[in-house]
């Protein structure tokens, strides 16, 4: 059996040939490795190379345990780009179990300084089916944005919770 | 054909703070790198791929004596050494049991002379790590050396030399491919490239006609890489000419980039003047039921269909995609390379190598209609 516990632990070592091999590992794993969804999200602000191990471990483990939603929430306002987007894409997989996570969503489209991340975030809020004062502005002004693609995406999500 | 030439090594991150001008300023970037050597054939005898035969590999498989070991065997062996998996050993070499029916097809140990094997293959994060490892390395170049063209995405590593040093593993028998690699494509830091690595003697490709069509609507994570190859015959203006669209979708966005593939698909088939072949292949993160738009293009088709392509045989991901009719070519031979019993690994070996599995499909080396068409191209292809 996968020693998913010290696996986890293993993505916080001071060691980068620990935290590398650990992200490796939950590489292959599938949908178990959503056991350390947020782990694996907060490594994707590590060294590059097992950032990219943490990456594919995200891709391909679909929706997160829905009790990671806060510890995910927490980081969408990561000063690494990769983590908060990374944060916005497992939410957004909860689907409305993570409506919670609306307004931190909201915030990080208004502010975040990474058009990625926004866009993600725009994304997040239509799959979450938010419905808060704050995410409705959010999209809207998104919806208006220069930026065609976040506009794109926000407009779709305006859509979505209109259906 | 606008072409615009750049070096391989240029790394081209698709950020939403690049300005999506430049991206349509860019139309088709050729990006090549060219090596190669090695002397000799390439027919591996007695190795294992997909098509028809697997019931005789199978029972090779379950009937061979350790004396009868193959390069196979010899592989399998490699994974048994220092390796360690997430449950700890992997020294186990599972075999699939007698008289198992696979679902997939296995192909014969020889390329067909008078056919070409194309595959699509998702390494999952190729780079360093897995370059480190030789029994992977071992057994992807041997992978590649079952088809005459390997489209591969997920090419993950900061330095620019993971290809040329697969490539002396593929070529270190005596083969005698090429590749050619595209830029970082993503919307973020975590990048990755497209490349083809094919067998120079098996196939060509005009560098003219070489790079990644533009996405000016911005709906695609990673616009496809594309290439134009040609058989190798005695006759080239009768030799089978096509595009390949190497791809990978996001799997957050799937819906919206297969419509979104469907346009570049349409595009490709205006690409060039001469050329009526377009083959989209790639991981999809989609099944053939699900390719939206792309799949309702009148008369389009697709070789996969009914069989998981990842690892764990649970998802339908890759495949490829063309016009039934314009590609004629196809001869109907398709399958999955299921590494796992082809190379009598464990699940965790497997996973080890990809999360993917090799999809394939086999074409004739002969245009079917009309004749003539590559004796219109500007430029000479690459030999």
């Amino acid at each position: 059996m996968v020693d998913v516990e010290g696996l986890r632990i293993d993505l916080k070592s001071s060691d980068l040939a620990t935290r590398t091999s650990a992200a490796e590992q939950f590489s292959q794993m599938g949908s178990a490795a959503t056991a350390a969804a947020a782990e694996l999200v907060q490594t994707c602000g590590d060294d590059e190379t097992a950032s990219q191990f943490a990456v594919a471990a995200l891709e391909e483990m679909g929706p997160p345990p829905v009790d990671s939603r806060e510890h995910l929430s927490a980081l969408l306002s990561s000063p690494q780009s990769l983590v908060g987007y990374w944060a916005a894409t497992l939410i957004g997989r909860l689907k409305i179990a993570a409506k919670d996570c609306q307004d931190n969503l909201a915030s990080v489209l208004v502010s975040s300084s990474n058009p990625a991340v926004r866009e993600r975030a725009a994304w997040a809020l239509g799959e979450i089916r938010a419905d808060s004062e704050a995410a409705i502005q959010a999209l809207t002004k998104a919806s208006q944005s220069s930026n065609a693609r976040l506009q794109r995406l926000a407009a779709a999500s305006l859509e979505q919770l209109r259906a | 054909m606008v072409t615009q030439a750049r070096r391989p090594d240029v790394v081209r991150k698709k950020k939403a703070t690049q300005s999506k001008s430049r991206v349509s300023i860019v139309f088709w970037m050729i990006l090549t790198g060219i090596t190669g050597g090695g002397l000799g054939g390439h027919f591996k005898p007695d190795l294992p791929i997909i098509g028809p035969l697997v019931q005789k590999l199978l029972a090779w498989k379950s009937s061979s004596a350790p004396d009868d070991a193959t390069d196979i065997s010899d592989l399998a062996e490699m994974f048994r050494a220092p390796a360690t998996s997430p449950g700890g050993s992997v020294s186990s070499i599972q075999r699939p049991p007698p008289g198992y029916n696979a679902p997939v097809q296995l192909a014969s140990s020889r390329r067909p002379p008078d056919k070409l094997l194309i595959a699509s293959f998702n390494i999952q994060v190729f780079g360093e790590s897995k370059m480190a490892k030789p029994e992977i390395l071992t057994l992807l170049a041997d992978v590649v050396r079952q088809f005459d063209v390997v489209a591969i995405q997920e090419v993950r590593a900061k330095s620019d030399d993971i290809l040329p040093r697969f490539l002396a593993a593929i070529n270190a028998d005596g083969s005698r491919y090429d590749f050619i690699i595209g830029p970082r494509l993503g919307r973020t830091v975590s990048t990755e490239q497209y490349a083809f690595v094919f067998d120079t003697t098996r196939v060509e490709y005009n560098p003219q006609q070489v790079g990644t069509p533009p996405d000016p609507a911005d709906r695609l994570h990673r616009e496809p890489y594309v290439a134009r190859f040609r058989a190798r015959t005695q006759s080239p203006a009768q030799a089978f000419t096509f595009w390949l669209v190497n791809t990978h979708t996001d799997p957050d966005e799937v819906s919206e980039e297969v419509d979104a593939l469907a346009d570049v698909f349409r595009m490709m088939q205006t690409a060039a003047p001469d050329e009526d072949d377009v083959i989209l292949l790639g991981d999809l993160n989609a099944s053939e039921s699900q390719l939206g738009r792309l799949g309702q293009i009148p008369g389009i088709g697709w070789a996969v269909s009914g069989a998981m392509t990842n690892t764990r045989q649970n998802k339908a991901y890759d495949n490829l995609i063309f016009m039934r009719q314009a590609t004629s070519e196809y001869t109907g031979r398709w399958g999955v390379f299921d590494l796992q019993r082809a190379y009598g690994l464990t699940p965790e070996q497997a996973l080890m190598v990809s999360d993917h599995y090799p999809v394939w499909a086999e074409f004739l080396i002969w245009e079917s209609l009309p004749p003539n068409r590559m004796t219109q191209a500007q430029q000479p292809l690459q030999r």
